[in-house]
Parts: C-alpha cells; sequence; structure tokens
C-alpha cells in the first residue's frame, strides 16, 4: 500500500507533464462543471439586483464639476443640460412630473448656475418645464432657484422674476410669494423692462384685495412720470388713470379715504 | 529641411490623415447640430459649443496619432537613419519634421475656421482667440508626441503617454484647485496630496485654460488668461523641442 502510495507520488512529481497532458481534459472539464455552479449561485444571489433606476440622478459636486469640464465649462454646461432637459427619458416614453425628486433637479440647477449663469437654457427648463409639475409643492423649488438666479443680477433676469411671479400666482396660488416676486421685479432698472415690471405690484395687490397697496404703487409711477423722472407713454397713463378711477370706486364703496393709503 | 516638411505634408496624404479627419470632423458637425437642435432654447449656441469642443478634441486625438505613428514607422523603416545620412543635422531634422506636422495641423484646423465663421453668428473676435488658442495647443500636443515617439520608440506607448499628457494639461485646472482643497481632507496627511499636485504643476503645462468655447458663444475672454496661454506657449514649447534635441543627439543609430 505504502509502496503504491510512493510510486503515485513520484508519478506525480517526475511525470507531472505526462500526468497533465493525459487527464487535463477531465481537470478542465471539472473546472467548467465548477465555474457553472458557481455562475447559477451568482445569478442567484445578483437575481434581485437592479441598476439604480434615479429618474434625476444626484447633481455632481463643484469639485467633479471641474474635473469633468477638463478646463472648459462651456460644453461641459451645454452637455449637462442636454442630460438634465432629458432626465425623466427611461427609453419607454417619458415619466410624469410628479414623480420626479424635485429636491435633486432645485441642486442640479444650481450646480449648473456654477457652470454659466449668462445662459437662459436652465432658467427656462425651471420656467416652462419644471414648472408644470403636478404637485405644487414642487414649484417652491422652482420658484426658490428662480430667486437665486435673478436676485444676481435683477437688471438682467427680470423676465425670470415676472416667470416666478406668475408661476406663483398661477400655479401655486401663494399671493403673498406672487408679490414678494413683483417687489423684486418692480426693482429693476433694465432699459428693456416695459413699464409693466413696475405696475406688478399693484396688479397682485389688487388681486390680493389690497386695493390701498396698488393705488400707492401706481399713484407713485404717476408721480414719477409728472415729475419727469420716468417717461411714460400716452396710452400706459391713460391705462393708470383707468386703474387708478377703478380702485378709487371701490375704496369709496368701502367708506376708505384713498389719501390714507 | 524643406523636403522634410513636404516629406510630412505628403505622408499626411498617404496615411489619410486630412480625409479621414474630415470625414470624422464633417460626422462631428452633424451630430453637433443634431444635439443642439434638440435644446429647449439657445440651439444654435449650443450647437456653436458642441461643434468646437468636438472638433478641437477630434483634431488633437487625431494628431497625436499621426505623430506617434508616422515617427514610429520612420524608425523602423530605417527612414531616420536614411535622411540623416543626408547633410542634415539633427537639429534641423526635428524642426523640419515639427514643421510638417505643424503645418498639416494648421491645413485640417482653417477650414473648420472658415465653416463656423460662415455658418453661424458668433462673437468673430472670440473665435479668432479660439482659433489661435487651439493651434497653440496642438502645436504643445505634436512637440510631445514627437518628444515621446523619439523616446519611447512603440508608438502605442507614445500614443498612450500623449493621450495621457493631454488628458493630466486638461484637468490641470481642478489640480491647481485641490491644492488649496488639500488641508479640508482629513483622511489625507496634511499637504502630501497638495505637495503632489504642486509637482504635477510645475511639470506640465495649463491647457485647461486654452480654447475656451465660451470666447466664442459670449465673447467673454480674459485678457489675463489670453497672456497666460502665450507666455505658456511661447515658454513651453520650445521646453518639449529643446528636449527632443537633447534626446535626439544622443541616440545612436
Amino acid at each position: 500500500m505504502i509502496l503504491k502510495r510512493n510510486n503515485f507520488k513520484d508519478f506525480i512529481v517526475r511525470d507531472f507533464k505526462l500526468f497533465f497532458y493525459i487527464y487535463s481534459h477531465k481537470i478542465f472539464f471539472w473546472f467548467f462543471l465548477v465555474t457553472f455552479v458557481l455562475q447559477i449561485f451568482f445569478w442567484k444571489l445578483t437575481e434581485k439586483y437592479r441598476n439604480s433606476s434615479d429618474l434625476v440622478p444626484p447633481s455632481p459636486s463643484a469639485r467633479m464639476l471641474k474635473a469633468m469640464s477638463f478646463g472648459d465649462n462651456e460644453i461641459l454646461f451645454r452637455s449637462l443640460v442636454l442630460r438634465f432637459q432629458n432626465s425623466g427619458d427611461i427609453f419607454a416614453g417619458f415619466v410624469s412630473l410628479k414623480n420626479y425628486d424635485y429636491k435633486r433637479i432645485y441642486e442640479w440647477m444650481t450646480a449648473l448656475d456654477k457652470l454659466n449663469q449668462d445662459s437662459r437654457l436652465v432658467p427656462s427648463l425651471a420656467s416652462y418645464y419644471f414648472s408644470l409639475s403636478q404637485n405644487k409643492n414642487h414649484l417652491n423649488y422652482v420658484l426658490q432657484y428662480l430667486d437665486e438666479h435673478s436676485s444676481r443680477d435683477i437688471d438682467k433676469n427680470w423676465w425670470w422674476l415676472f416667470q416666478a411671479t406668475f408661476i406663483a400666482k398661477k400655479d401655486l396660488q401663494d399671493l403673498d410669494k406672487a408679490l414678494y416676486f413683483a417687489n423684486k421685479l418692480s426693482q429693476n432698472t433694465a432699459k428693456d423692462a416695459p413699464i409693466w415690471t413696475h405696475q406688478m405690484p399693484a396688479f397682485i395687490s389688487n388681486s390680493k384685495g389690497d386695493s390701498c397697496l396698488a393705488f400707492k404703487v401706481i399713484k407713485n409711477l404717476i408721480d414719477e412720470s409728472q415729475s419727469g423722472k420716468r417717461q411714460i407713454s400716452v396710452e400706459e397713463m391713460n391705462f393708470m388713470r383707468h386703474f387708478i378711477n377703478d380702485i378709487l370706486i371701490k375704496l369709496k364703496k368701502q367708506n376708505f379715504n384713498p389719501a390714507n393709503c | 529641411m524643406g523636403q522634410i516638411l513636404k516629406y510630412i505634408l505628403k505622408n499626411g496624404l498617404r496615411d489619410k490623415l486630412y480625409i479621414g479627419l474630415f470625414i470624422v470632423l464633417a460626422i462631428s458637425f452633424a451630430v453637433s447640430i443634431f444635439l443642439g437642435s434638440t435644446m429647449m432654447v439657445e440651439q444654435n449656441t449650443s450647437s456653436v459649443a458642441f461643434v468646437l469642443a468636438i472638433s478641437r478634441t477630434v483634431v488633437v486625438v487625431g494628431m497625436i496619432l499621426f505623430v506617434c505613428i508616422n515617427v514610429s514607422r520612420a524608425f523602423d523603416n530605417k527612414e531616420i537613419e536614411f535622411i540623416l545620412s543626408k547633410s542634415i543635422s539633427r537639429e534641423q531634422f526635428i524642426l523640419g519634421y515639427l514643421g510638417g506636422f505643424f503645418i498639416a495641423n494648421l491645413l485640417i484646423l482653417l477650414p473648420i475656421f472658415l465653416v463656423i465663421l460662415s455658418i453661424y453668428d458668433i462673437n468673430y473676435l472670440g473665435l479668432l482667440f479660439w482659433f489661435v488658442s487651439v493651434l497653440l495647443e496642438n502645436f504643445i500636443v505634436i512637440s510631445f508626441a514627437l518628444l515621446s515617439s523619439l523616446i519611447l520608440k512603440n508608438s502605442f506607448s507614445a500614443i498612450l503617454a500623449s493621450l495621457g499628457f493631454y488628458a493630466i494639461s486638461r484637468l490641470m485646472g481642478m489640480f491647481v484647485m485641490g491644492i488649496d482643497f488639500n488641508d479640508n481632507i482629513s483622511a489625507m496627511k496634511q499637504g502630501s496630496i497638495g505637495f503632489a499636485l504642486k509637482i504635477l504643476s510645475i511639470i506640465f503645462p495649463r491647457i485647461d485654460l486654452y480654447s475656451q468655447t465660451s470666447w466664442v458663444v459670449y465673447g467673454d475672454w480674459n485678457k489675463t488668461v489670453l497672456f497666460i496661454i502665450l507666455f505658456q506657449s511661447i515658454i513651453y514649447l520650445p521646453l518639449l523641442i529643446f528636449m527632443s534635441f537633447h534626446d535626439f543627439k544622443k541616440k545612436q543609430f
């Protein structure tokens, strides 16, 4: 028995190549079977695993943005906006906006603003697309972004403040918020901004039922026109006078003296 | 030297460099226009941005491949020994090769410049700065590709080294920023990463500042950046060329 074992050992040590040559097909067959069983176990363990299916992935950090840009922020900005614009495309149709994570949408918009503050792309997406969510709570994120974006330069971004006012009044139906944006909007001194940007607090106050504030805003504008501080066209003046007359009638009905406004 | 220059330009024709790059560029123009048109607003601006970035990358990669494969083939075919057997110095040989590559690069970039100029409504001065900056960026990369081809001889290693050099140089802005970040990274030994990044920033050029797309789109170039680009090129190009001289002088055939 011992002799036999030694012979076998000697055989393995001395003629390993021969052994391998004779039995290699069997060895590899067993290896194949073992790896096949392993693959079945692996499949069983990972069967339930799914790739992350976030509609809106987390926004990249400032450092990541710097690395991804390879020195050219503009092209990274355009590429990421394209990606951001199409978030929710799950290759089987688009998902309803109410299912999006708007906190992440907000983070994406602020991250993209760090790359380019001059482009109209992100505020356009916020105002015309992401504001269409059926979940009204989502609009607060959109308004927060529009507020931060526009506040950097009100003269340049007055249009986005108007959009914020409009979204707050019509979609969110929060007149206090709308008045906040309207007041901010009226502070602009941009040459291309129409007169209604300054009248906006009056319109919102009137909708709120605060005729006194509406009266005051329009009266200030007329005073500015008469003192030559602001040039207002005849048509606009007629409209404002008509607006004031309406308010005066309303105040008269309430037995309120407009001089107290 | 003039003969070498012509030889390199003809090599471009033989290797289908010009036609190949033009086909790739035409496809990238089409893709850029398509991508731009899918944007919600600013379609034209986005399409210009995509065209500029894609064409810059295509040309850089194309030139790296051309230079590395060309030089390595010249070593394999004993073309270099043949040329050096004529009455030409090794410095002239390097300058002839570089001149040829530079002109080939200019021939490829010029039509891109003219096409963008004629198609898009952009900031013209910004486009001029972009064009000159891309030329300088490509000259640096070409010089490095030639140097790495001379040192490594093997075309594959030279291509990898040149692509790595370009990627790291383009990431240099982040590395420089990382030097300041380092103190906030508690897991790292104080200053060790910052020191390593500082060494890298000494060796590699600041190519991240070159050819900004925003110059063309918004015309918002910064004079300091333009001066940095100019002086960086004035210093770094001769550095690479002198290094090539030194390496090639010591080479024995």
